[in-house]
């Protein structure tokens, strides 16, 4: 029987800002070309908590202010089906706003407290209006999945607390907080991320293990999954990383 | 005090145009200002001319284009900023070259293009007659931050311009709920036009939550990305009655450029311009530098759209699929004036507006992301179209074109300038 996939996309119509829908398609394009089946489950605002519970990988997107708090009260009515499924081992991409708001809070410039869902141990802060955004292509590099070649464009500081690894160091760019070369976070075999780009295009290693994951999960076995042809991949990363005098 | 700065600035743009120093746009206004800040209010106080101020993500250079053309039939003499000197520095340029001596400006409209995000500014500076705001979409977030932002800023600059007409946009929620609670002269213009309708939204659609509630808005109908007929469920607010909704004639191509003719008709109508006058002006209407102009290159033509965000880019794609295009460029840059982040790509509706009948080319700074981002989409392509070198890429796709054909390039905006220049400095073949 044909494997299949289904992918949560939280939020498709708000938390998709910055072109992070190049995430699905990129998920979607490889396990098709494997012959493994996808479906998409939009979860948008007012979603039912038995759509979530279906899905084999999560994928959420950043979003400007004004549609992140929409967003978020929606998404604290369903946070213990969320923890879970991270708990469980479910696998998840979460970029930017997304990240941020699976910490323990986000605290805006004015000092007031945004309370996170709490399901990774880290809080974000936002210095001020006049602290500059931190913005443009970066590289880091992850343990198991080489180097990530991003782009980050993010106004918060995100710091880890002590139940949680980073996700990469920084090699060039900003990363969480700008200070201490930390990027992103992992936990389990959910990803949190300040890289857009969208990430998984350029970073087929990363994709594959979303792709592996979710289907050793769901079909509790070992898979390997075919090699495919990734020289364009390639020449894409190796554009960035010429530029940025990075070897990749 | 100015008529030193104005002998001044004039002898230094005559020189950096004569030494081809380039900047020769904005630098005198950038050292006027320098010199005395209230520059530009003092030299427009003293003229009858009528401001103009075109600004938006979309369709600014067009709009401002189509009023020049407008006021010219009309035999009205009219100056504009010059395309990209959008910033306060570029406009008091403009003025410096078009006023005499003493200051004074002979012209009846002065149409300034303004960049969306130093609009705020500008207002402060200069009082428009007129005000015309044309949508905001995504572009260039690396350097603007979020539209609704952008929105906020505006509303806040507009509350104390109680002499200006504002032309707004009534199918972008954004810019429609500028109008609300604000002491001036509004006039709306929108499409109602089942030609033009899509059934579903597009993926680059921005700005989906009600302006002034935050409550996700319903559509009756989508024109393209979030711009339709709209209305709010939770607190009621909708879509404002346009006085304006269609034309007898529009010299462009594509949905987002019927908006900017119906914007500058509409501006027209206010200023006692007949329809009579403003149809024999479009139909004399050429298109601005890289927005759907057509050039000649040996013998074949070469028409260029530029397209720098989603928006711009699905309805380029679009216009383009509607003109059974062969041969298709795409060049994605990402300089400083293109927006350094090229995410948008991925939200450009690639799977379904390229046919398999079109042959693509795909060149710039970032051809692989662009080449990748096609690949995904399920489009083949050949690594022999893929080019590094955009003089080799425009010389094999004229090469491939036939007498009868048209090559379409849709360049963001550093690369058609590019493209401009090996098309015009006949470098290549």
């Amino acid at each position: 029987m044909k494997q299949k996939l289904i992918i949560g996309w939280l939020y498709p119509t708000l938390m998709n800002i910055y072109g992070d829908r190049g995430n699905i398609i990129a998920i979607q394009k490889r396990s098709s070309l494997r012959d493994i089946e996808t479906e998409v489950n939009m979860l948008d605002l007012g979603f039912d908590k038995k759509d979530l519970g279906q899905c084999d990988i999560l994928l959420m997107g950043g979003a400007q202010d004004k549609q992140q708090e929409t967003v978020a009260k929606d998404l604290f009515e369903k946070k213990n089906e969320l923890k879970n499924m991270v708990e469980n081992g479910i696998p998840g991409l979460y970029i930017c706003g997304a990240y941020q708001f699976l910490g323990n809070y986000y605290k805006e410039a004015s000092g007031n407290i945004i309370k996170g869902l709490e399901i990774f141990d880290l809080f974000t802060e936002n210095p001020g209006e006049n602290a500059k955004r931190l913005i443009g292509n970066m590289i880091f590099k992850t343990e198991n999945f080489g180097k990530i070649v991003g782009f980050e464009n993010h106004g918060g500081r995100t710091y880890l607390g002590k139940n949680i690894k980073a996700f990469g160091k920084v090699i060039k760019g900003f990363g969480n907080n700008g200070k201490d070369k930390t990027e992103g976070a992992i936990y389990k075999s959910s990803i949190g991320t300040y890289s857009h780009g969208p990430i998984l295009p350029k970073n087929p290693k990363l994709t594959d293990y979303l792709i592996k994951t979710a289907l050793e999960h769901k079909y509790k076995q070992p898979i390997e999954l075919n090699k495919l042809d990734d020289s364009l991949e390639q020449k894409a990363r190796l554009a960035i990383a010429k530029r940025l005098s990075v070897g990749i | 005090m100015n008529f030193l700065i104005l002998l001044f600035g004039k002898s230094l743009s005559k020189l950096s145009k004569a030494f081809n120093l380039g900047h020769g746009s904005t630098w005198p206004g950038h050292i006027a200002l320098k010199l005395n800040p209230n520059f530009t209010n003092q030299l427009l106080r003293k003229s009858q001319t009528k401001i103009i101020l075109v600004t938006g993500t979309n369709g600014k250079t067009t709009t401002a284009k189509l009023l020049e053309t407008i006021f010219e039939t009309a035999q009205k003499k009219v100056f504009l900023n010059s395309s990209g000197a959008n910033l306060l520095n570029g406009i008091a340029s403009s003025i410096i070259l078009k006023s005499d001596l003493t200051g004074k400006l002979n012209y009846d409209y002065a149409v300034f293009e303004v960049d969306e995000n130093t609009l705020p500014q500008i207002v402060k500076k200069i009082e428009p007659d007129f005000i015309i705001a044309l949508n905001l979409f995504r572009d260039q977030l690396d350097r603007y931050g979020e539209i609704n932002t952008v929105a906020k800023n505006w509303k806040n600059a507009y509350q104390n311009l109680s002499k200006t007409t504002f032309i707004l946009n009534a199918d972008d929620p954004q810019i429609a709920y500028l109008g609300e609670n604000l002491n001036s002269n509004i006039a709306y213009f929108g499409l109602n036009d089942k030609k033009f309708e899509y059934a579903t939204q597009q993926h680059a659609a921005d700005s989906i939550l009600c302006p002034k509630c935050g409550n996700k808005l319903t559509y009756d109908a989508f024109y393209f990305s979030h711009l339709g007929k709209w209305k709010c469920e939770n607190c009621k607010l909708e879509r404002p009655k346009p006085s304006l909704e269609n034309f007898k004639y529009y010299p462009l191509l594509g949905t987002y450029a019927i908006y900017d003719t119906l914007a500058a008709i509409l501006t027209a109508h206010k200023l006692n311009i007949n329809d009579e006058q403003i149809e024999k002006a479009l139909k004399t209407f050429k298109p601005a530098f890289g927005r759907q102009e057509i050039t000649e290159f040996n013998n074949k033509q070469v028409q260029l759209f530029l397209s720098k965000n989603p928006t711009s880019f699905n309805e380029s794609l679009r216009t383009i699929a509607g003109n059974k295009a062969k041969h298709l460029l795409l060049i994605l840059n990402d300089r400083i004036p293109d927006g350094t982040d090229i995410s948008w790509i991925w939200d450009v509706d690639f799977e379904t507006l390229i046919s398999n009948d079109i042959k693509l080319y795909l060149a710039g700074d970032r051809v692989y992301d662009l080449a990748l981002r096609v690949k995904y989409a399920g489009i083949s392509i050949d690594d022999e179209n893929i080019f590094e070198d955009l003089s080799v890429a425009v010389a094999k796709g004229l090469a491939e074109t036939g007498k009868d054909e048209v090559f379409y390039i849709l360049p963001t905006y550093s690369a058609m300038l590019e493209a401009r220049k090996i098309l015009t400095g006949k470098k290549i073949l």
